[in-house]
């Protein structure tokens, strides 16, 4: 088990954000992050990675290197850096001006598996949406992570490239053995690749297989459609 | 002209500040602080109008406030998102407070002009071993906090799990714009730092792709202008200040242009 939580509590100040999480995920397999914003999928992820610490229970993450694509950035066209120098910025330590050998065959690797070997002279403010989102994702591998969390990685693509980007994360994750957390509310769309979910809801957390995402889907497909219908 | 010991004079600590607004401002422009340093190079000049009013150096009363300052908009900024009211509230009441500074001290008018814009012709050997030396912390402080500061600039958002050591680098940086700053308004004056720091900088940004091209274009920048700036104001007699600015500017709209034209 990667992670491993038993009657785990996340709380924000004096707010109990989500309790008894009971969860157990095995190494290498691609999770659905589910749930409605401010359900508590942030704050969960945040004590996965040590930074809230406002938690009790018991909460084991069994990952060596951690990698993180954060939901927000902001990247206007004048953005300066070459896609190469924006995924070595992850090389956050020390003093050194330029990268040395190991660091920029980490970075050429990272490249090649987000298909931008050929971008990596192309600055990160000049390039597709799609190719953008790549880059955020090749900074996290930089660092070779065995959990890599995606938070709403595809939200601001087009149908085309938001498969293309799972397409990428879950090749990653079958050849690498990596486990990946992809934080979404597109369930529709992440049901094809997920090896189960994770779904955050009035406090707890849910964790489901594969199947069970499919029912899950139709459930809550439907369930919207009907939504929209009555609110016309 | 450099059989002149105050062109000597005016040539190295030009250099030297070109070479500290080079590197400075590539960071300032990255994490779009620009605007707090303009604010920040007020308020140096009501921290050197105190101190000289009170018999202090004009450049130790402008480190003392603009280090105070920085750090007291930086702690702000944490909590308010919305930072560039709490600056502009800030260095409001920082250019009163010179005025009336100023005013206390019966402050010669040209002392005055010379915080404002500048005052590179009149800079003495003591000024100069005192501008090495600030010169000198900064780049090494900078140098050695370089990757975290890379990534804090350039990519704040995708800072993660930090340790107490990158946590420290925001406050490492905002204390060297405050001394970046009281070093380059010796040369160009505190109304003009944005000339320095930002503009080479900011063109630099349309050229480079690297954080190290981008340091060396805007230090070839910087230094260009006041090669020639301080050249031509030599050869007629107006303000070096001035020269720089227009040098810098032209560079900065040159580069705009080329950009939008390429992409």
């Amino acid at each position: 088990m990667i992670i491993k939580t038993k009657n785990f509590r996340v709380s924000y100040g004096d707010k109990t954000i989500l309790s008894h999480i009971n969860i157990e995920v095995p190494a290498g397999q691609f999770l659905a992050v589910l749930g409605e914003n401010g359900a508590g999928k942030t704050s969960f992820i945040k004590a996965l990675t040590g930074e809230n610490n406002q938690t009790q229970g018991l909460l084991t993450v069994n990952a060596k290197q951690i990698g993180y694509v954060p939901q927000f950035r902001d990247i206007s066209r004048d953005y300066p850096l070459s896609i190469t120098e924006f995924v070595g910025l992850n090389f956050n330590q020390g003093s050194r001006l330029w990268f040395t050998k190991t660091e920029k065959s980490a970075v050429e690797q990272a490249l090649k598996r987000m298909d931008l070997t050929t971008l990596g002279n192309q600055r990160l403010g000049l390039v597709s949406g799609g190719q953008k989102q790549r880059a955020f994702v090749a900074q996290a591998l930089v660092k070779n992570p065995d959990l890599l969390i995606l938070d709403e990685s595809t939200a601001s693509l087009d149908h085309e490239h938001k498969v293309q980007l799972l397409e990428n994360v879950r090749h990653l994750q079958r050849e690498k053995n990596m486990t990946v957390l992809f934080i979404t509310h597109e369930i529709k769309l992440v049901a094809d690749f997920a090896d189960g979910y994770l779904l955050f809801e009035n406090g707890q957390v849910k964790q489901g297989s594969s199947d069970e995402l499919q029912t899950l889907t139709t459930d809550l497909t439907t369930r919207h459609s009907e939504d929209e219908v009555r609110n016309v | 002209m450099f059989s002149y010991d105050f062109m000597q004079n005016a040539f190295i600590a030009g250099t030297i500040v070109s070479i500290v607004a080079g590197v400075i401002g590539t960071f300032v422009v990255a994490r779009n602080y620009a605007f707090l340093t303009h604010s920040l190079s007020e308020i140096g000049f009501a921290g050197a109008a105190f101190g000289l009013w009170i018999g202090w150096p004009a450049l130790l009363g402008m480190m003392i406030a603009t280090s105070t300052a920085s750090l007291a908009i930086g702690a702000l900024e944490s909590t308010y998102t919305k930072h560039d009211n709490v600056t502009s509230a800030v260095s409001a009441l920082a250019i009163g407070m010179g005025i009336l500074f100023l005013a206390l001290g019966h402050t010669s008018s040209s002392a005055a002009t010379g915080i404002l814009f500048g005052s590179v012709l009149g800079i003495s050997h003591r000024d100069l071993y005192l501008l090495i030396t600030l010169a000198a912390i900064v780049l090494i402080t900078l140098l050695f906090n370089y990757r975290a500061l890379r990534q804090l600039s350039f990519d704040e958002a995708g800072i993660f799990l930090q340790t107490w050591k990158q946590k420290s680098v925001r406050y490492i940086f905002l204390i060297m714009i405050a001394l970046s700053i009281s070093i380059s308004s010796q040369l160009v004056g505190s109304l003009l730092i944005f000339v320095l720091v930002t503009l080479p900088a900011a063109s630099a940004k349309y050229y480079a792709k690297t954080t190290v091209q981008l340091i060396g274009m805007a230090i070839t920048f910087a230094l260009f202008g006041t090669w020639v700036g301080l050249t031509i104001a030599y050869l007629t007699d107006l303000p070096t200040s001035f020269f720089i600015a227009v040098i810098e500017v032209l560079i900065y709209l040159i580069s705009v242009l080329q950009f939008k034209k390429n992409a």
